[in-house]
């Protein structure tokens, strides 16, 4: 079945692949992980990359967030085409265009949650008075101006992936990848989290991009795509 | 938040574990300060700018060993000669034995052409010199020495001999002030008190200090002295001031050699300490590298930041150790400047303390570059899954 069939609604393409595949090398052995893979996801799109341990999803999140490369075949995300990138340039375009949501938050701990918010900005070349604005401004979407000024282990499991979705949205990004957001998290938390996520996408218009294996998160997708042994396997539209 | 605010806070991520690469960076450098400043006064005794025209003539067997003073006359008659000084040790100390400083019987007729630059003639009156050379019983002293005392003019100081078995009780005369705080620790009084006071002592001293006129003369007379005293009972060792105090300084054994050896070797174990340390830290921090260069920080720029923090980290420690050494140094002058003049020098001079520093932050990066530009050269997504 050829991705580019899948239907993932209307609008411009933010991201396009095409033939992408990625192996890795164990010594002399070499261990395909994804094949062929063509996809065009439009902008504004919420999908969620399903399928089994091994099947390569994160593996392809991890090529359209701009931190690895593909063996094969081209990717163009957010107007660029990433394989015309060196290892700089891609850093300061992951910085304009990408945010990054992990499953363990992975704030750093030495740094208040309005710092952690912050670092992102450092690159940006924003005054300290922009900065704190744009901060303030993403703590209160997430909801935590109250804690702002705890440390990562003074908040619970959902307030610190609350603060890792603020810290992924302050540079205002096009895209948002998420790789398990809730796989740490008890129900209540993650339910929190993916309300988020999905206002994000609704009411910012933020395309997101995300990795899980709970029904319950990919539910909160417009689309699902499932991969099968690194290919694409098959596309769903979520019906609410 | 700023730059530096980020380093530091990433400084203090293990404060027990900052607290003791710092304290073992103070230690190190507060060592290495005090050592080298130790071989750079030590140099500094056999470096005096105002020895290039004196010798000195000591018997050939030692300085401990005496030359008859009738042996001036033949010094005084040689063309390149401007004065000869008798000079001899005399080891006293003023009420307590703690209160040792260094005290000379001199020929009080020649000591201050001898020693004019030291003495700082033109501070000094004709009248003062006068009253000196009248008084028998009289003795002149450094300035820092009156004033550690409280001495003046016309203060008598009782001095107990250690190596003669006379206690003179001498009236100071004379405060002088030299450009060099060792020249200031120091007594001197007729020499007619110890040979009066010690008639073993009686025509004998233990060195004559020789002026000469031009510097390039010394290498000749050397030889035609030695020569001359050759195959008597009191053979000569006739040697610049310089090597004259080097023979001193040698009684301590090869201590340049000692004090570089410590040195490497205290540098090295520090590179090892600070490069495990800083390895272990940054081999920690492998996820929050990855997830910083994921936000769009370029490898060059971690590399950076964890540096900086590495530089910090030295460069706390190194200010720190020069900071203590600085006060080791003064209480090093108090405590010993009197008793070994040449301690009066003794201090952490700039160019050590700069040598530390620089030293210091060497160690710094070295060590925290190897293991910092691994961990910013490891694929991201290699990190990422360290993660858990």
């Amino acid at each position: 079945m050829n991705a580019n069939a899948f239907d993932l609604g209307e609008g411009a393409p933010i991201i396009t692949l095409r033939g992408i595949a990625k192996s890795y090398w164990r010594e002399t052995l070499e261990i395909p992980v994804l094949q062929g893979i063509d996809l065009e996801i439009p902008s504004g799109a919420f999908v969620a990359l399903m399928g089994p341990s091994g099947s390569g999803k994160t593996t392809l999140l991890n090529l359209v967030a701009g931190i690895d490369r593909p063996t094969g075949g081209t990717l163009e995300v957010c107007g660029h085409e990433l394989n015309d990138l060196d290892d700089d340039e891609l850093a300061a375009w992951r910085n304009a265009h990408v945010g990054f949501i992990f499953q363990n938050y992975n704030l750093v701990p030495v740094l208040t949650a309005f710092e952690n918010v912050e670092l992102p900005l450092l690159l940006t070349g924003l005054g300290r008075r922009a900065r704190r604005e744009r901060v303030a401004e993403a703590l209160d979407l997430v909801n935590l101006t109250d804690k702002q000024w705890n440390y990562p282990r003074q908040l619970s499991g959902g307030q610190e992936q609350r603060v890792a979705i603020a810290r992924a949205i302050v540079t205002d990004p096009d895209l948002l990848v998420a790789d398990e957001p809730t796989g740490a998290l008890d129900a209540k938390n993650a339910e929190e989290v993916l309300g988020l996520m999905s206002r994000l996408n609704t009411e910012m218009g933020k395309t997101i991009v995300m990795v899980t294996h709970d029904p319950k998160a990919a539910h909160q997708a417009r689309h699902q795509i499932h991969l099968e042994k690194g290919v694409l396997d098959r596309a769903v539209e979520v019906n609410r | 938040m700023r730059w530096l605010a980020l380093i530091w806070k990433s400084l203090l991520r293990s404060r027990r574990r900052t607290l003791l690469i710092v304290g073992s960076l103070v230690l190190s450098v507060f060592t290495v300060a005090v050592l080298q400043s130790l071989l750079t006064t030590l140099d500094s005794i056999t470096d005096n700018p105002n020895s290039g025209s004196r010798l000195a003539v000591r018997h050939k067997s030692g300085i401990t060993q005496m030359l008859p003073r009738s042996y001036e006359t033949y010094l005084r008659q040689q063309p390149e000669v401007e004065t000869v000084c008798a000079l001899q040790w005399f080891g006293g100390y003023y009420q307590d034995p703690r209160n040792f400083f260094a005290n000379f019987a001199s020929d009080e007729t020649t000591i201050f052409q001898t020693f004019r630059e030291e003495f700082g003639l033109s501070s000094i009156t004709e009248a003062q010199i006068k009253e000196y050379l009248r008084d028998g019983a009289g003795c002149i002293v450094g300035e820092s020495l009156a004033l550690k005392n409280g001495w003046k003019v016309g203060d008598v100081v009782p001095l107990t001999g250690t190596i003669f078995p006379i206690n003179p009780r001498l009236t100071i005369r004379l405060i002088f002030k030299s450009s060099r705080p060792s020249d200031e620790n120091v007594m001197h009084f007729h020499y007619k008190v110890l040979e009066e006071g010690v008639p073993r002592m009686k025509g004998l001293t233990g060195a004559f200090w020789v002026r000469v006129h031009r510097p390039e003369d010394i290498p000749r007379l050397i030889d035609r002295v030695d020569r001359h005293y050759a195959n008597s009972a009191y053979e000569t060792l006739t040697e610049t001031e310089s090597a004259f105090n080097l023979a001193f300084v040698k009684m301590l054994g090869n201590i340049s050699a000692i004090i570089q050896g410590i040195t490497i070797a205290v540098v090295l174990a520090i590179l090892i300490v600070t490069a495990n340390t800083m390895g272990t830290a940054i081999r920690e921090r492998g996820s929050e590298i990855a997830v910083f260069r994921a936000m769009g920080f370029s490898a060059s720029r971690v590399l950076s930041l964890l540096l900086a923090e590495g530089v910090l980290l030295v460069g706390l420690g190194a200010a720190l150790g020069i900071f203590l050494a600085q006060a080791a140094a003064g209480a090093v002058r108090s405590a010993l400047g009197a008793v070994m003049p040449f301690f009066a020098d003794f201090e952490i001079t700039s160019a050590t303390a700069l040598l530390c520093l620089a030293g210091a932050l060497v160690v710094g990066l070295l060590s925290t570059f190897i293991p910092a530009y691994a961990a910013t050269r490891r694929p991201i997504t290699e990190g990422l899954r360290s993660v858990g």
